[in-house]
């Protein structure tokens, strides 16, 4: 009955045919037990064995439905050094082999074979056909007892393999330490680095060189996302490598090795299995293989890591390529910190470069004003936080007139204040070659023009000359908003404005005057269009409305000039309640009265 | 297998192998001899070689059968060999049996 052949030092099998009666299964367990003796099994794998042996048997012949000629059951063991195997191959309807094998209770009778076979052997599998099933099950030798027999020489062979597979386990087990240590002790050397330097591109290439090295690459590249999302730029690339300069759409799919990592978020590894597309800038004339890892951080896509191979094929192991995911990660957090350095400096800066702005403005405006007799003049400016292009000026050209000036650079920040700045040296040159504002606008259009229109920037000014002899006063303006004049005997109020464009416009350009008669008492209110800026066209007028009526309404009050800029600073702020100031608000007021005006602009 | 009979005691001996091939009428012949007034049976494990699934439902068998009555019949089991021992334990049947165990 019993059949073992090939004995050999790899592999031995011994088949046995079981008649399909219970009583025959302690035969078949003990000629299986004595095979397996041969082979060295150790007493604990022999007794495993055989009760795994035995439960089979017992499924097999107590699942048959029928009597009669029921061919036997077949078992067939495989047994080498290292496992042993055991089939049991019957021709009966079978059995459903359980999803999951579980202790039956204490009480239960039955049950419990599967759970023999399950908890003594290292794998079972049950195949069940059309009247033939086999239950394959293997258990790896680990008590092997190496007897001196006539197969010595056998063992020692044996014994030489595995010494040479276990030298060869160390061997690998200490060349993953040493990678491991390598990139950790790369990492903490980069970081240290990166403490004493803020260049993200040296740093970066510090890093990646020596991720390089510990993964026997040979090129990389990093890029990262630009700030709109869509496109890839190139941060820094290994030194000689060619091409993946240019900035790539990831705004679109596209076959391209990063592009892809970027959109999907995954890695995407090439090699001779994958190759990239002819246009991809990884491309080497030489071939080669490489990986592609998408830097996250926080969930948001910062850049991609392309790591490759320029001579060989070979792809990365799986401790190679955790170690590229490793630093690509790092960066990860490297890249965002930079952008956030990146952005608080630029908002420092911003702040900065206003706080110049405000303070060449503040240095414009006049300490203290020129007064005439009976002609009293006091000046404002409240500057909104990013604008910085209000200014005027008062000169006294003789002992009765007065040459009023107020401006707006349209524009922000430093611009805005230097042209304020050159607008008010040009202003205080002007007198010396004529007095008459109309000349005086085309003068200072003809000095800035070609700077003013290099930056698409412009300015609107009006010049106020008041005669206090004649009782006169000359306006003109250059795109600036009316001067408003109420003076006694006129039932309203008076809006003064001549026509010209503003300064910057055009080459050369021509202005208008206007002559005014001044009657006592009078003021005249040169302002900029900060007064009566609104969130809407409606506001707007309903605030020149109540500026003309509080105007109007002056005429009644005995006030001084600087007790009107005061009143009137204080209707502006109450105007404004809790709104933030938008643009500056500037103007010159002049009182004509018997006043003694305190003269302090 | 041997039934000795004992006064009180009924001792089963001589068991060398229990397994699907002669659980069946281990039980039975067990079972049939209880009702003879026995206070306790004690079956003799120490030269049982080996004892599959069947084996042990035999002697669950048993043990249901002498505490149904009346809880009158206890029942040992006497010296069982380490491998048998191991198979109560994975089962987690030395839980529910007496067992006497092997001397050191």
């Amino acid at each position: 009955m019993s059949e073992p052949r090939g004995k050999s030092s790899t592999c031995t099998q011994f088949r046995y045919a079981l008649p399909c009666d219970l009583a025959e299964v302690p035969s078949a367990r003990q000629a299986v037990r004595r095979f397996l003796n041969e082979q060295g099994l150790h007493e604990e794998e022999l007794a495993a064995c055989e009760l795994a042996l035995a439960e089979a048997c017992n499924n097999a012949i107590q699942n048959v439905r029928h009597d009669g000629s029921v061919r036997p059951i077949e078992i067939t063991i495989l047994c080498t050094s290292s496992k042993v195997e055991i089939s049991v191959n019957d021709h009966t309807p079978g059995f459903d082999w359980p999803e999951q094998i579980e202790l039956p209770s204490a009480e239960s009778e039955r049950g419990r074979g599967l759970f023999f076979i399950h908890s003594f052997m290292d794998t079972a599998r049950y195949y069940r056909g059309r009247n033939e099933n086999s239950l394959v099950m293997s258990k790896m030798r680990c008590h092997q007892e190496h007897r001196q027999s006539s197969s010595a020489a056998a063992s020692i062979a044996e014994v030489q393999e595995r010494l040479e597979e276990t030298q060869q386990a160390l061997s690998e087990m200490a060349r993953e330490l040493c990678f491991r240590t390598e990139s950790l002790s790369a990492i903490f050397r980069c970081s240290t680095g990166l403490g004493r330097s803020n260049n993200l591109p040296d740093f970066s290439q510090q890093l990646l060189n020596d991720l390089l090295h510990i993964t026997s690459a040979d090129w990389f590249v990093l890029r990262n996302v630009r700030e709109s999302g869509e496109e890839l730029t190139t941060l820094v690339v290994s030194a000689g490598f060619d091409g993946a300069q240019q900035p790539l759409s990831i705004a679109k799919p596209s076959p391209i090795a990063e592009v892809q990592a970027a959109i999907t978020r995954r890695d995407v590894v090439f090699g001779p299995h994958r190759p990239l597309v002819a246009d991809d800038p990884l491309v080497n004339k030489a071939g080669g293989a490489g990986m592609v890892r998408p830097i996250l951080a926080g969930g948001n896509l910062v850049g991609t890591l392309a790591v490759g191979r320029a001579l060989s094929n070979e792809p990365f192991t799986p401790p190679q390529a955790k170690v590229i995911q490793t630093f690509a990660d790092f960066l990860g957090i490297q890249l965002v910190n930079a952008r956030l350095q990146e952005e608080q400096l630029s908002t420092r800066l911003l702040g900065h470069e206003l706080d110049i702005a405000q303070n060449i403005q503040r240095s414009l405006l006049p300490r203290s004003l020129p007064q005439l007799r009976h002609f009293g003049v006091a000046g404002y400016c409240e500057s909104a936080r990013q604008v910085g292009g209000d200014f005027y000026d008062v000169l006294q050209l003789s002992d009765n007139s007065l040459l009023l000036v107020v401006a707006d650079v349209m524009g922000k920040g430093v611009p805005a204040a230097l042209f304020a700045a050159i607008l008010h040296s040009l202003v205080r040159a002007l007198p010396e070659w004529t007095q008459r504002p109309a000349e005086m606008l085309a003068r200072l259009n003809w000095h800035m023009y070609d700077e003013l229109s290099a930056v698409d920037m412009f300015v609107t000014a009006q010049i106020v000359l008041i005669n206090a002899k004649k009782n006169q006063m000359t306006v003109a303006s250059a795109g600036h908003c009316p001067v408003l004049l109420a003076q006694a005997g006129t039932p309203g109020l008076k809006r003064i404005a001549p026509e010209g464009m503003p300064l910057g416009i055009l080459p050369t350009t021509q202005f208008i005057e206007e002559v005014c008669e001044l009657r006592s008492p009078c003021r005249v209110l040169l302002h900029t269009d900060g007064l009566t800026e609104a969130p809407d066209v409606t506001a707007s007028t309903r605030a020149q409305h109540r500026l003309e009526r509080w105007l109007q309404q002056s005429l009644a009050r005995e006030r001084s000039a600087a007790q009107l800029r005061d009143e009137l600073a204080k209707e502006l702020r109450k105007a404004q309640a809790s709104m933030p100031l938008k643009d500056d608000q500037t103007f010159l007021i002049v009182a004509e009265n018997q006043l003694e005006d305190a003269g302090i602009g | 297998m041997k039934l000795v009979d004992k006064g009180d005691v009924l001792t089963v001996t001589d068991v060398t192998e229990l397994g699907a091939n002669n659980s069946d009428a281990f039980r039975d012949e067990v079972k049939a001899a209880l009702p003879n007034g026995f206070k306790t049976v004690e079956i003799d494990l120490s030269e049982t070689n080996f004892i599959d699934s069947c084996g042990l439902g035999a002697l669950i068998a048993i043990q249901k059968f002498a505490t149904s009555r009346d809880g009158t019949v206890a029942v040992r089991l006497l010296h069982p060999l380490p491998p048998v021992q191991q198979l109560f334990e994975l089962t987690r049947l030395h839980r529910i049996f007496e067992i006497v165990p092997r001397a050191a």
